[in-house]
């Protein structure tokens, strides 16, 4: 009781409730904005978090990406172009409710579900994670390893890519990961010479590039989205709960659904949303109604991409295995406050947790009234010319970067991953696969080698511990699915 | 910038055996088994298989369907269809090129007035007007430097134009 106290106290500081108000209106414009998405709003924050407490830092992060997320709905709505791309899947249905003079209900369905969602993966966050530390106290380096193994795998197996592609851009990233100094051997490792590199790419200037600067150079070649003509909205909630009372299960599918990806690494909530669609419209009374402007798949879809975010949180704070592309930049964060993730963060910092606990649900309680506001407000912001805001962007990402340790190294490296992310994008290399591959490179080489030090060699030991064989058939069955669904296509496609 | 996957999937092939070839030659760890060798040689090694993959269009299929599922969903502006000389696509290089500049100028002339280049690039290029981008251009930089210089105390370079509160 003492520790749930403490963490209220934690998050009634000043600081930390400024710091979620400002990340939340944040999140709200920059999500609703087309083609800037959740991932580049919270990479952008990260310099901020620096100067912040722990608590409020990750505050921002948890607020930022919970409102963006739901906010990119809008413009998916009104314009047909979806915000982020979490709400890709669902943005034709919510069009076609526009234009049927649906445009609140969708809206509005938008929000509360997407509440709603975000709710029921905090209390998978609440419920999942503790036992799962209290299991991971016993785990040795070979459980680390295959667990990191298949964090990678499964960041592979759902890119919505060709899984080859996936798994070469994982590869670079885990190669990106070995240059530095920081390797079994503590030798200079692909450094050049170059004595910027002997402390490795940092992460965060990576990911800045990665999700900001290749945005903005995508922007620079595709045309200005239309502007958002001015519009009165009626009320945005009514018939919220009539939605609620007629499509119980399929709330329930997108919360369950959305809570398994969140919680696979390197699966996030564009991939919740685009299962969760799928799903709905497969298990619908009324599949021939979707894509007619019917609320049932916005309901499953729009829950489901938000209960992904928090549940994401699962493996990124027990085992330092981002969740997705948000959570990857959220360990960072965590690192740098001294919130080391692993299992006994639940046991040292057990005040910190409930905190992370208390603002997920703060975050998605205050989305719904915020998010009205954003809404009634999206004539406006809408409007913003595109050419105001990217330049903004690019000079946020030269400061941004320069300021995780004053060195002009770093704006380097933003450039560098910007170049790297925009032609990786292009030709069908998932980045969010590379991203997982750097964050995770150290952890997986570490247990790796160590494993191999304590095994002297042999890869028998590998295998003989029971959760460790367990994790390493899950492992080898998601290296070898891609090859089971080719051949079972090629089976089909002959007979 | 659309490469083929011929193109790409020989450059990994090369990055991977280069890794691994250079991974190979680090030098081992006295009486241990394993060394910093053994991560880059695996993954180069993994590299220069999925290289040949994707050379050889392995995988393409999951590709081409993920596309026409994200095409059939969003919007198709008229506009996209409009084809630019090859050099007007090179455009997308300028943020990557702001940002050197930045690196090389901004301990020379400060931040204020290489901010402020940068924003008007990046402002006209995006088809601002001037009307737009000389505003932004004045008032952006500032605005950066009073949040990141005073609230954040990053050290930004005063050059030729230190603010009030710097």
């Amino acid at each position: 009781m003492d520790t749930f106290l403490e963490a209220i106290r934690l998050v009634a500081a000043p600081d930390v409730i400024v710091a979620i108000l400002a990340a939340s209106v944040y999140g709200l414009v920059v999500g609703s904005l087309p083609g800037l998405s959740a991932t580049m709003a919270t990479a952008l924050l990260v310099p901020v978090t620096f100067y912040l407490s722990p608590i409020a830092a990750i505050a921002t992060i948890v607020s930022a990406s919970a409102m963006a997320i739901f906010s990119g709905d809008i413009p998916g709505a009104l314009l047909r172009i979806p915000g982020t791309p979490a709400s890709a899947a669902y943005t034709d249905e919510a069009y076609a409710m526009t234009r049927k003079g649906q445009a609140e209900l969708a809206l509005g369905a938008g929000v509360w579900f997407s509440a709603l969602g975000g709710i029921a993966g905090t209390i998978s966050l609440i419920v999942l994670a503790p036992p799962l530390a209290e299991m991971a106290l016993s785990f040795s380096t070979f459980e680390y390893f295959w667990l990191a193994f298949l964090g990678l795998m499964c960041a592979t197996l759902v890119a919505r890519s060709s899984p080859v592609k996936a798994i070469a851009s994982m590869l670079l990233g885990l190669l990106i990961a070995c240059i530095g100094i920081e390797n079994p051997g503590g030798v200079p490792r692909f450094t050049f010479g170059f004595t910027d590199l002997l402390g490795g790419i940092e992460v965060i200037p990576a990911l800045v590039g990665v999700f900001a600067v290749s945005e903005v150079m995508r922007a620079m070649i595709t045309p200005t989205p239309p502007p958002l003509p001015r519009r009165q909205f009626g009320s945005i909630l009514a018939g919220q709960w009539t939605l609620t009372k007629k499509y119980p299960w399929p709330l329930m599918r997108g919360n369950i659904v959305g809570i398994i990806i969140g919680v696979l690494p390197g699966a996030g909530a564009d991939m919740a949303a685009w299962v969760s669609y799928a799903m709905s419209k497969r298990l619908s009374k009324e599949p021939e109604k979707f894509g007619t402007g019917h609320p049932e798949g916005l309901v499953e879809a729009g829950a489901s991409n938000n209960a992904s975010l928090a549940s994401g949180w699962v493996p990124s704070l027990l085992f330092g295995i981002p969740g997705d592309t948000i959570t990857a930049i959220a360990i960072g964060v965590l690192y740098m406050k001294g919130l080391n993730p692993g299992p006994t963060l639940f046991t040292e910092k057990a005040s910190s947790m409930y905190a992370i606990y208390i603002m997920f649900i703060i975050a998605n309680i205050i989305m719904i009234p915020l998010g009205i506001a954003m809404i009634r407000a999206a004539s406006y912001v809408l409007r913003a010319p595109r050419a105001s805001v990217m330049p903004v962007i690019v000079l946020c990402c030269a400061v941004g970067a320069f300021a995780t340790g004053a060195n002009l190294f770093a704006v380097l490296t933003v450039a560098a991953f910007g170049v790297l992310g925009y032609v990786m994008e292009a030709n069908g290399y998932p980045v969010a696969a590379l991203v997982l591959g750097i964050v995770m490179g150290t952890m997986v080489e570490q247990s790796f080698v160590t494993s191999l030090i304590k095994s002297d060699g042999s890869m028998l030991p590998f295998f003989e511990r029971p959760v460790s064989a367990v994790l390493a058939a899950l492992t080898i069955g998601a290296l070898l699915w891609p090859v089971f669904v080719w051949l079972r296509r090629q089976a089909l496609q002959r007979a | 910038m659309r490469l083929t996957d011929r193109f790409t999937g020989l450059f990994l092939v090369g990055l991977g055996a280069l890794a691994a070839y250079g991974g190979s030659r680090l030098p081992p760890v006295p009486g241990q088994p394993v060394g910093p060798n053994v991560f880059p040689m695996v993954v180069g090694i993994g590299l220069s298989v999925c290289g040949l993959m994707i050379a050889f269009g392995i995988g393409h299929r999951f590709e081409e369907e993920a596309e026409a599922d994200l095409a059939a969903h969003t919007t198709h502006s008229p506009e996209q269809d409009v084809t630019h000389r090859r050099i007007w696509y090179l455009r997308a290089l300028i943020p990557p090129a702001l940002l050197l500049f930045y690196v090389f100028v901004v301990d020379h002339i400060g931040f204020i007035p290489t901010a402020a280049i940068m924003v008007l690039v990046t402002a006209v290029t995006l088809g601002a007007s001037l009307r737009l981008a000389i505003p932004l251009a004045l008032l952006a930089p500032a605005g950066v430097h009073l949040i990141f210089y005073k609230l954040l105390r990053v050290p930004l370079p005063d050059g030729w134009l230190p603010m009030p509160w710097s």
